[in-house]
């Protein structure tokens, strides 16, 4: 499926994405995991390197990659850019959680050791599990600021790439991020 | 808190980020007035927004860009941060890492989860590794730590740059062969002096710097993976390992005859792997393989490899001839008594070009002193009407050519022949010798059968043979009951092998009961392939509707066999055959079992226990007496599928896959 999906259907599955249709999400996580795999490689060794990068360059990147130069249409990039920020919240998520499962889950249910054997501190994984939390908490306050907070935060997006994706102005988003990023450390760091 | 509450607190919030830290307070107690709710609810999240720090500002990708990769690089073990895989296998991984502390590269070898959560394999593993850090030989990877960070088990070495003997091993003159040899046998002796033995000498464990100083690795490690005596043994962590099918061991292709036969080894063991090693180098090709596996343990077991050939002018080459045949003996005895014999050899050829051969001890002609190996059979027979498994010896394999002392030599004409097309004496003879390799694949070398226990294994063949022809409406045809044996052999194989039960010719079972099918129940309601009980079947994870599911229940009867072995104390690690009925439940099979050794201290193999049944008492008699032929005439059927006109591949063969 990977391979064959062409720009036009990128395109198709991003626009039904946009408008609602889980499916789409389903149809988009392998081709854009994939792109996500590719991004981390540059990222790993260009941090070995001892540079830092922005990632959205990486995503857009990919994005041109996989749309093609035909259809460069902003509101699809943007699309893009948020697909991405969910599908990377998803895989990590889902790793955490089959971490810390491995480590306290017990005999009950099978775990497939290998898969989470070094790749994930417990701590990172704690961590990750506890804003995944409180970031569904927010996006039931302020969905909009736990958007900001997705596409920052797992999308890698500069303030500005994240203003226009969500159509507002940077200045909006630096004070959604200001408050959304105390929010959230209050509900982390807190007992709950 | 609802949407319009945070509305109102952020609106707080914002205003007082707004300004200067120092008028916050003042701000707050006027905009908040009375609500005291909303004054705590801003003043905690203009805390947490002041000593937030960095939280969230790094986009996750760049903390966890390995999770993507699936790999564990960039992430820190203890002082240890990962830069690389370097290889990864059945017994765990190894990392380039840099120790933060030292700032130096080191070889960080993690053990994986799956061992991890034994216990006692995991204080196994830290004594072993610990005994080899105090090694302290030039040759001898230098451990420098043995720990445990979250529940990561490592161990940190040096870390060599350098090649495996691996990728060395086509390319090295004769005086770079004996070098290394000399360097690694330097090392065993170290090591055997300090009561560690290696276990598992192969190139991939021999390093090799750029100056040439070899280092051999992992000492002591092998010792994990081998089958542990019952007092080290947790059960519950054991259940977890081992139902974990597919638990790949390494190449069989360096491993001595003790340990082809799962018996205890000593140092010797390591001299044996040095002198295969040693050919290897030598000969650019391994002195004992085969096409699969098992075909490679039997060769390690009966053959001997192919001479080296050198020519009479040679003296350099013959003397190595004559170190690789002392190292290569099937009895240790023979071999080389310490590794500081076999390096004292090896000097003597470096320094003086040969050495002084006895000509009496030059050449092969060992065979006739091979050790006849003795298979250990326990035979717990059931009440019930099946038994359920047999888990073969190690040997099992495909048939090859036997050595000297076969009684009848094979005819061609006999195995190439249509069992049906053969006059009676010729049936008979061909049982005979089909008998004697199957026996041979059990690690047993019987004598000749008496006539009586070759006429019962015949009656069996014949009733089988019979099966499915026209006038027989009884059971289902051969062909039927062993193409369907053809996807269980190597899943059932896998299972027992995760559970270092030796290999199975269980598949056998279902052509014993001839009306067997797949999912047959029984009147005591034990059901399917392996014959459980539900209640049994439930206490290893398996459901009732799931008895039928060979892939369920492959891997519980591998542990269910494991459990009854390791019951019996001490003697678990000489079995090599375990013949047991399921539905009898644990404690009857425990008990068959300790009857069994109180009788004949296991000293009876399968046939003897045939043909000297008196020797047991008579429920016994009675119970066993059937399988035996009805096993051997299976096995003799699935082993020759085309005297039999049998569309599958020897089963043996298929236990590979």
């Amino acid at each position: 499926m990977m391979a064959t999906l062409s720009a036009d259907n990128l395109t198709e599955l991003l626009i039904e994405w946009r408008e609602g249709d889980k499916t789409a999400l389903d149809k988009l996580t392998p081709l854009v995991y994939d792109e996500l795999r590719r991004i981390a490689h540059r990222y790993v060794r260009r941090e070995r390197d001892g540079h830092t990068l922005q990632t959205t360059a990486l995503v857009n990147e990919a994005y041109l990659r996989l749309a093609g130069t035909k259809s460069i249409e902003w509101q699809n990039r943007s699309h893009f850019f948020a697909v991405t920020a969910q599908v990377m919240r998803n895989v990590l998520i889902d790793h955490a959680r089959r971490r810390l499962y491995a480590k306290r889950g017990g005999h009950a249910q099978r775990v497939p050791f290998d898969d989470v054997s070094l790749e994930m501190s417990e701590q990172r994984a704690d961590e990750l599990v506890g804003l995944d939390e409180a970031l569904s908490d927010l996006a039931k306050l302020d969905p909009r600021k736990a958007r900001v907070v997705e596409l920052r935060y797992f999308g890698g997006l500069s303030l500005e790439e994240t203003a226009q994706v969500l159509e507002i102005s940077l200045m909006t988003v630096r004070r959604d991020w200001r408050a959304a990023k105390a929010w959230l450390y209050k509900a982390v760091t807190s007992d709950r | 808190m609802t949407p319009e509450r945070w509305q109102q607190v952020e609106e707080v919030l914002q205003g007082a980020l707004d300004l200067p830290a120092r008028e916050r307070a003042s701000f707050l107690e006027e905009i908040c007035a009375d609500d005291e709710d909303l004054k705590r609810e801003a003043s905690l999240l203009i805390t947490a927004h002041d000593v937030a720090g960095d939280f969230i500002e790094q986009p996750a990708i760049a903390e966890d860009a390995h999770i993507l990769l699936g790999e564990s690089v960039g992430r820190d073990v203890g002082p240890y941060r990962i830069i690389e895989c370097l290889g990864s296998g059945g017994m765990g991984d190894v990392y380039l890492a840099h120790d933060c502390r030292l700032n130096r590269a080191v070889a960080l070898k993690t053990l994986p989860a799956y061992l991890a959560v034994d216990d006692a394999r995991l204080r196994r593993f830290q004594r072993e590794a610990r005994a080899a850090s105090a090694l302290n030989h030039p040759n001898i990877l230098t451990i420098h730590e043995v720990g445990e960070y979250e529940d990561i088990h490592f161990i940190a070495t040096e870390f060599i740059d350098g090649q495996t003997l691996r990728e060395l091993i086509g390319n090295l003159a004769v005086d770079e062969i004996i070098d290394v040899s000399m360097q690694i046998a330097s090392a065993l002796a170290a090591a055997h002096k300090a009561g560690i033995v290696h276990r598992d000498i192969k190139p991939e464990n021999i390093m090799r710097r750029a100056d040439g100083l070899v280092k051999v690795l992992d000492f002591g490690i092998a010792k994990l993976v081998e089958h542990e005596s019952s007092g080290d043994r947790n059960t519950e962590a054991d259940a977890r390992i081992h139902t974990e099918v597919g638990v790949v061991m390494g190449t069989v292709n360096y491993m001595s005859p003790e340990q082809a036969r799962a018996v205890e080894v000593d140092h010797r063991t390591d001299i044996w792997s040095l002198g295969v090693l040693l050919y290897e180098m030598l000969a650019k090709r391994l002195p004992f393989t085969g096409a699969t596996r098992m075909d490679s343990l039997v060769s390690i077991l009966e053959r001997e490899p192919e001479s080296l050939e050198v020519s009479d002018d040679e003296s350099e080459l013959q003397s190595l001839r004559f170190i690789v045949d002392k190292a290569l003996r099937k009895d240790r005895t023979e071999r080389y008594a310490t590794a500081d014999e076999m390096l004292s050899d090896l000097k003597r050829v470096r320094e003086q070009g040969s050495l002084d051969i006895p000509s009496v001890t030059v050449g092969r002609g060992l065979t006739t002193q091979n050790p006849r190996f003795r298979a250990r059979v326990i035979v717990a027979a059931g009440c019930a009407l099946m038994l359920a498994l047999v888990v073969g010896a190690i040997t099992l394999k495909r048939p090859v050519h036997r050595e000297a002392n076969i009684v009848n030599p094979p005819s061609a004409a006999l195995s190439t022949k249509a069992y049906l097309q053969m006059s009676e004496p010729e049936q008979l003879a061909f049982i005979s010798e089909q008998e004697q390799r199957v026996s041979a694949m059990m690690g047993d070398r019987p004598v000749k059968l008496n006539d009586e226990a070759l006429r019962a294994i015949k009656t069996y063949v014949d009733s089988y043979v019979s099966l499915g022809q026209p006038n027989d409406v009884s059971g289902e045809g051969l062909k039927a009951t062993f193409s369907r044996a053809q996807t269980h052999v190597p899943l059932i194989a896998r299972s027992f092998a995760a559970r270092k039960v030796p290999v199975i010719i269980g598949i056998y079972l279902p052509v014993v009961e001839s009306n067997y099918h797949s999912c047959y129940e029984n009147t005591a309601g034990a059901k399917g392939l392996f014959q459980f009980l539900p209640g049994t079947a439930r206490q290893y994870g398996v459901a009732r509707d799931e008895m039928c599911d060979v892939e369920k229940m492959a891997p519980a009867a591998a542990h269910y066999i494991a459990d009854r072995m390791a019951e019996l104390g001490e003697d678990s690690q000489s079995l090599t055959l375990v013949l047991l009925s399921y539905n009898r439940g644990p404690e009857g099979v425990r008990n068959a079992l300790r009857e069994l050794r109180d009788t004949d201290n296991y000293q009876r193999n399968f046939w003897t226990l045939f043909a000297h049944r008196d020797k047991l008492d008579e429920q016994f008699r009675k119970e066993s007496a059937g399988y035996v032929p009805a096993f051997f005439a299976a096995a003799i059927i699935g082993e020759n599928p085309r005297a039999f006109d049998l569309p599958t591949p020897p089963l043996s063969t298929l236990a590979d896959q």
